[in-house]
């Protein structure tokens, strides 16, 4: 019963909350913030644990897979944008994702987090279901992985616009690398918001920084290790 | 009507389409997840014309549409973990928001500098 609500209540705050978003696109409005912190302030007046709400949620989780595989309709029409400007695709993505590595990693050292939360943290930049399963190959936990990547996605929306603007990137290709590489698909929504070429660039991005980040960590970590 | 009916039966082809290639990769024991193999499966299989477009187009824009949907329920378990949140939030939003920012000058600056050297020497 429970379950079903709650499925039934996230969509249709998600409606909601996409309604708001369109007449007035603001971060704060994003749905990916409003919705979470709705959905929290109702389980906890309410007493619901988040097994229970996920029970009936974890379908809409499920539903990132076939959406994933939805990604090769872009791409196929896109192919040839995307043939043309290889090149540029994959060093920057090949560079922004060890950048992603090293960096997360570096810098959570530095702040002294324990070692649990700087293995969650190494993967945060890629998509949810490859992070998540480079935290666990890795030693980090991949629920918390998972809210990472989610907050990696809504600050980088928020950071990307500000760094195209500050960089003056004015490339739709530089522009969807950079959202791709650094935000995934949250990033990339914020992409298509630029134009259907950023977009796509976008989508390709974080689908080579996710494969890129899910065969090189195994290699970069030992190489990290003995700075740390 | 008809369009709405059409998206819901393309996005369920999409759903078993997941669903097989998840046991693919389980039966293969591949290292990568089912929708990542899936993704090039269906590049190819449409690239290859086995696939026509608008048999899936739909329902897969209606998928990525409302992406950000499908990460919520991710986003509300954060409630399970507000512990980290409380001790480590400060730094870990900090480490996210200093990494972010690194990786995507990093990412903007090499690919605008390849696409320049590109254009100047399409110019000469």
């Amino acid at each position: 019963m429970i379950a079903l609500f709650s499925l039934i209540l996230t969509i249709c705050l998600y409606w909601g909350a996409k309604w708001c978003y369109k007449r007035k696109p603001k971060v704060y409005l994003s749905p990916l913030l409003t919705v979470p912190v709705l959905v929290v302030g109702g389980l906890f007046l309410t007493h619901t644990s988040y097994e229970a709400y996920d029970a009936g949620a974890h379908w809409l989780s499920r539903m990132l897979e076939p959406a994933t595989i939805a990604f090769a309709v872009p791409l196929y029409k896109y192919f040839n944008i995307l043939k043309k400007h290889a090149a540029e695709i994959i060093l920057s993505v090949l560079s922004g994702s060890v950048t992603a590595i090293i960096s997360s990693m570096a810098m959570a050292k530095m702040l002294h987090l324990n070692t649990e939360i700087v293995d969650s943290l190494i993967p945060r930049s890629v998509t949810t279901p490859i992070a998540m399963g480079v935290s666990e190959s890795i030693g980090g936990v991949p629920a918390i992985t998972a809210v990472f990547v989610i907050m990696t996605g809504l600050l980088g929306s928020v950071i990307g616009p500000m760094i195209i603007q500050l960089l003056r990137i004015e490339n739709d290709i530089a522009r969807g690398v950079l959202l791709g590489t650094a935000a995934h698909g949250a990033g990339t929504s914020k992409a298509f918001e630029f134009g259907s070429v950023t977009g796509t660039i976008s989508s390709l991005s974080m689908i080579m920084a996710a494969l890129i980040t899910l065969f090189l960590t195994p290699w970069i970590l030992p190489i990290m290790l003995i700075f740390f | 009507m008809v369009m709405f009916l059409k998206s819901i039966v393309q996005i369920i082809l999409l759903c078993a389409f997941s669903l097989g290639m998840n046991q693919l990769v389980n039966w293969l024991d591949l290292p990568i997840p089912g929708s990542i193999l899936g993704m090039f499966i269906l590049f190819i299989l449409l690239q290859t014309k086995i696939i026509r477009l608008e048999w899936i187009e739909l329902g897969a824009n209606w998928l990525l549409a409302e992406l950000l949907l499908f990460f919520i329920p991710a986003a509300v378990g954060i409630i399970k973990y507000k512990n980290v949140l409380i001790d480590d939030g400060l730094y870990v939003t900090l480490v996210i928001v200093l990494s972010t920012a690194v990786v995507m000058a990093c990412t903007g600056l090499t690919a605008k500098k390849i696409a320049e050297r590109k254009e100047q020497r399409h110019l000469s």
